[in-house]
């Protein structure tokens, strides 16, 4: 009975700090716009294949002489269409979805590479904890771009082609920890010597309790807001990729229709309405990360 | 007593916060008289920071003083323009804050930090200000002064920063020094000899001391009169000798009893509840839900200063209280 | 001041892990594939027999795999860099192409500075006015701009719609030049890509800039100089913006890096023949030795900027020296 409402007591409360959480951020006009612009892309990563009249990576104008159309004059090509026949509204539409998928999938192995080595280099004192400092500092300076191209050419070299948006989300994925385990080590380090956490260990609770009951929903905030930052900069680094041309040509993304765009500069909107795209979903998520921010840390804002 | 060198009346200063607005100081009163030391106590919200920063006239956003008059030698403060007002900051009027942790830049050396000040106010030559903030080292006893003005305040211990603070509220000798919590942010044996210094000083240069704090001890050590402040307005105002046999305010009562005594081994009786949220306060007496006397009329009706002698209570039933210290 | 040139050595002693982290990474990624002959015979099918020994001689293919690295290391110490799959001494194009990127950077760092400074200032002493939502709203939208799309739009705009601005390069490569001398060719070529990057990290600076000073004038030290009776400008130019400068100082050294590792990008979108379009194209040929050395050598640069500002940072603040 007592542990029942114990349990209501944690729960109640859980709520009513999710409740301030989402007060403070409700008050945020930059956040709150964030929010709507990621609903928006996440609503296109969806369901945009459905409102595409066009499969992904099709040609339906070539041989049919609608090729390289302006937008805005036949409304079966709104957004108009590319020299190779590819429609650009449909395209985008379609790429929604890998782009998303990429932004979020290589955040989640960042993510889980970082809070272990954040954690464990933190929590863990002596020459391991040294070490993996040591190999965080240098990933922490590691010219990345030039590693994952580098990485992506020679992947997409060797591996069958298909399997570009995967090899991507690795490589990304892989090279995008570092700074979450920077600052998940700090806050570990933090928590380490916080009153309450010394109290819970002269109670005598076991090291795995510690790290998983108190330490890991402590960290939690700080890596929701970095993690939400690192979607949008994995966006763009994904759209960088493409538009150099290392990433798979066979997939839809903005970044590889900026790659188009790029060999086609007469034709303006091919570049123009997928830059937009990625703007959005970058600029969602930035502002996004940080409206998380001011709301889980209101030390910054009185 | 001297001459009323500093008068507040009626201040009202507020804090337009996103949850509302803050009433820290709500039609505070008193005066200062020339050479006097003066406390002004109150817990933690009680607005006598804000007095003070109100004072210089320096309330950071989104604080704003709303009204009232603070009449230095005879000249409304709140009337001044901000170039004469800049120029009564740190040379007549100066301040010392409460964590020389963070008073002090920690981006330059006490030297320049002192020069600054000295030269803000007085045409001198930088070997004028020099030889000035070596004699002021001195004058708050820091050893070695000369290899101190290269420092920077984290080379220096907690004691030596806030001796440092002192020396450039001192740099222009103020008429008037406040004092904010100069001592809550350093250890025990420390703190024994900054409030040695001050009142050392206070002594030397004729200085009015405002001392704000929380202390009931430090105030008796100190002060000969002290105000006492809670929720933003005054309770109380007298005498410090006096103030310790009777006291005419229970809120006064109460925080006397909450100070450890060493020659009274009683126990010590925190002030039960909790000061008021300042946005929504109390209706009529702000301190009457955590007041044991509470009438019906204190929840109803604002108590009005009363002076009587040299004192002042802000209570209903004062006169038939008659509180005794124990 | 010992105390700083302990620090600049605890930080030079920094470059050698990471510079050899990065080598022997690139060193296992090119030869992920095996046998990195191989691989460019695989890629590059007209490649002569001349070519394949070069190669072989060059990979040590009949050694093992860390031998071959330290091969490498060694020669690249000495400075012989070898030579491209595409004819020519590495060593020669080096530093032409260290010198056109640096020019690009530093100019568009210079620029940003010094618009950034004033603009992240005014921001902050202004909080919440109409100026500051303004200033702030185009930094965010600078900030999440990638800078290749926005020297796309800049190109279709400026150079094939309007053609006030030549097109890619660092140069004509022959007369006529824009504006009809060689110098406003050279300035009118820069002024594209400066301009975008400028813009870019612009944006980060004035909102880093403003975040920063709104938390320093926060302190109880500005409140004590306000006290002291110093003039507002002495509050804000001489203490507000030193300790707001210090923290940037140091992101100024991340984003210089970043931009630096970035340049592959935001060359290429211009054509602007420095380290990255020389490494892009290099990667995209298959040139391995190419790719090898300048992988290197943009490491190097990157760190030596990265301890360049550090060591400007212990400068500014003598709190860091001790760590």
């Amino acid at each position: 009975m007592e542990t029942s409402n114990k349990k209501l007591a944690k729960k109640r409360r859980s709520a009513s700090q999710l409740a301030v959480v989402w007060r403070r951020f409700r008050r945020n006009k930059a956040a709150i716009a964030g929010l709507v612009l990621v609903g928006f892309v996440v609503f296109m990563a969806v369901f945009g294949s459905f409102f595409a009249p066009f499969p992904p990576r099709s040609f339906p104008c070539l041989y049919k002489g609608c090729t390289s159309l302006p937008p805005f004059q036949d409304w079966s090509h709104p957004l108009g269409t590319e020299p190779s026949g590819i429609d650009v509204y449909s395209e985008i539409l379609q790429s929604a979805r890998n782009d998303l998928y990429v932004g979020l999938a290589a955040t989640l192995i960042s993510v889980a590479i970082g809070l272990g080595i954040g954690v464990a280099s933190g929590y863990s004192s002596g020459v391991s904890g040294a070490l993996l400092l040591g190999i965080t500092q240098v990933f922490l300076v590691l010219p990345v771009l030039v590693l994952i191209l580098l990485f992506s050419r020679i992947l997409v070299l060797l591996v069958a082609q298909g399997f570009g948006l995967t090899i991507i989300v690795l490589i990304l994925g892989i090279f995008g920890w570092p700074g979450i385990a920077y600052i998940t080590r700090g806050e570990t380090l933090r928590l380490k010597e916080a009153e309450f956490i010394q109290a819970t260990k002269a109670l005598g609770a076991s090291k795995s309790r510690i790290l998983f009951r108190h330490i890991m929903p402590n960290i939690l905030s700080p890596v929701i807001v970095i993690a939400t930052l690192t979607v949008a900069a994995n966006i763009l680094t994904e759209a960088a990729i493409s538009f150099l041309g290392f990433g798979d040509p066979n997939t839809s993304t903005w970044g590889q229709m900026l790659n188009d765009g790029f060999s086609w500069l007469n034709y303006w909107w091919i570049s123009f309405f997928p830059g937009i795209m990625i703007v959005f979903s970058t600029l969602g998520f930035n502002l996004l990360g940080d409206g998380l921010s001011e709301a889980l840390n209101p030390r910054l804002k009185e | 007593m001297g001459e009323e060198i500093l008068r507040v009346e009626n201040l009202k200063t507020y804090f337009f916060t996103e949850a509302g607005v803050v009433k820290a100081v709500d039609g505070v009163s008193f005066s200062v008289y020339e050479g006097e030391p003066l406390g002004i106590v109150g817990e933690t919200g009680s607005g006598k920071t804000v007095t003070s920063l109100s004072i210089m006239r320096i309330v950071p956003p989104p604080g704003k003083i709303i009204s009232g008059r603070i009449i230095y030698r005879g000249e409304d403060l709140l009337e001044k323009s901000e170039d004469e007002m800049r120029k009564i900051r740190g040379k007549k009027i100066a301040i010392v804050f409460q964590d020389p942790n963070s008073s002090l830049d920690p981006l330059f050396t006490v030297e320049s930090q002192l020069n600054e000040v000295i030269m803000a106010h007085l045409k001198v030559t930088k070997q004028e200000a020099r030889n000035r903030a070596l004699e002021l080292l001195k004058m708050v006893r820091i050893p070695d002064p000369e290899a101190r003005l290269k420092a920077y305040p984290h080379e220096l211990s907690g004691g030596m920063r806030q001796r440092v603070a002192i020396a450039r509220a001192l740099a222009n000798e103020p008429d008037i020094l406040i004092a904010d919590e100069p001592t809550t942010n350093l250890d025990v044996t420390i703190q024994a000899q900054i409030i040695e210094l001050l009142k050392e000083l206070q002594s030397k240069l004729k200085m009015t001391l405002i001392m704000i704090t929380h202390d009931m001890g430090l105030v008796a050590e100190t002060t000969k009169r002290v105000v006492v402040l809670y929720a933003g307005s005054v309770a109380e105002i007298a005498p410090t000798n006096e103030i310790f046999k009777s006291m005419r305010h229970p809120y006064t009562a109460a925080l006397l009893k909450a100070v450890p005594r060493i020659d009274r081994r009683k126990e010590l009786k925190p002030i039960p509840g909790s000061i008021p949220n300042l946005i929504d306060p109390p209706s009529g007496c702000r301190f009457h839900p955590r007041c044991p006397y509470v009438i019906q009329r204190c929840i109803e009706e604002v108590p009005e200063l009363e002076f009587t002698d040299q004192r002042a209570v802000a209570c209903h039933r004062w006169k038939e209280l008659s509180l005794k210290g124990e | 001041m010992a105390g700083l040139w302990r620090y600049i050595l605890r930080r030079l002693l920094f470059v050698i892990p990471v510079f050899l982290a990065v080598t022997l990474l690139t060193f296992l990624i090119t030869n992920a594939a095996g046998d990195p002959v191989q691989i460019v015979k695989f890629a590059i099918r007209r490649i002569t027999p001349a070519q394949v020994a070069a190669l072989e001689a060059y990979y040590h293919t009949n050694e093992p795999i860390f031998a071959r690295y330290f091969y490498w290391l060694f020669s690249f110490l000495q400075g012989d860099l070898g030579t491209s799959l595409r004819g020519g001494l590495v060593a020669s194009k080096i530093l032409p192409w260290i010198g056109t990127t640096l020019e690009l950077q530093f100019l568009a760092l210079a620029f940003s500075l010094a618009i950034g400074i004033p603009l992240g200032v005014y921001s902050a002493l202004k909080q919440y006015s109409k100026a500051d939502v303004v200033i702030s709203s185009i930094a965010i939208f600078g900030y999440s701009m990638p800078t290749f799309w926005l020297g796309i739009q800049a190109i279709i705009v400026f150079s094939l719609y309007l053609k006030w601005l030549p097109f890619g390069g660092a140069i004509s490569p022959y007369p006529p030049y824009w504006g009809g001398s060689i110098y406003t060719d050279i300035i009118g070529h820069l002024i594209l890509p400066v301009g975008v990057l400028t813009f870019v990290s612009l944006a980060t600076f004035t909102r880093l800039l403003r975040a920063s000073i709104v938390e320093v004038l926060r302190q109880d030290f500005i409140l004590a100089a306000r006290a002291s009776g110093l003039r507002e400008r002495v509050v804000v130019y001489k203490h507000a913006l030193k300790n707001a400068i210090s923290p940037i100082v140091t992101i100024t050294g991340l984003s210089i890096g970043l931009s630096l590792a970035g340049a592959p990008i935001t060359e290429t979108v211009f054509s602007w023949p420095g380290l990255g379009y020389a490494y892009v194209q290099a990667v995209n040929a298959l040139d391995l030795p190419v790719v090898q050395d300048l992988t290197a050598i943009i490491t190097i640069v990157v760190l030596l900027v990265t301890i360049l500002t550090d060591i400007s940072y212990a400068y500014l603040d003598p709190r860091v020296r001790l760590e």
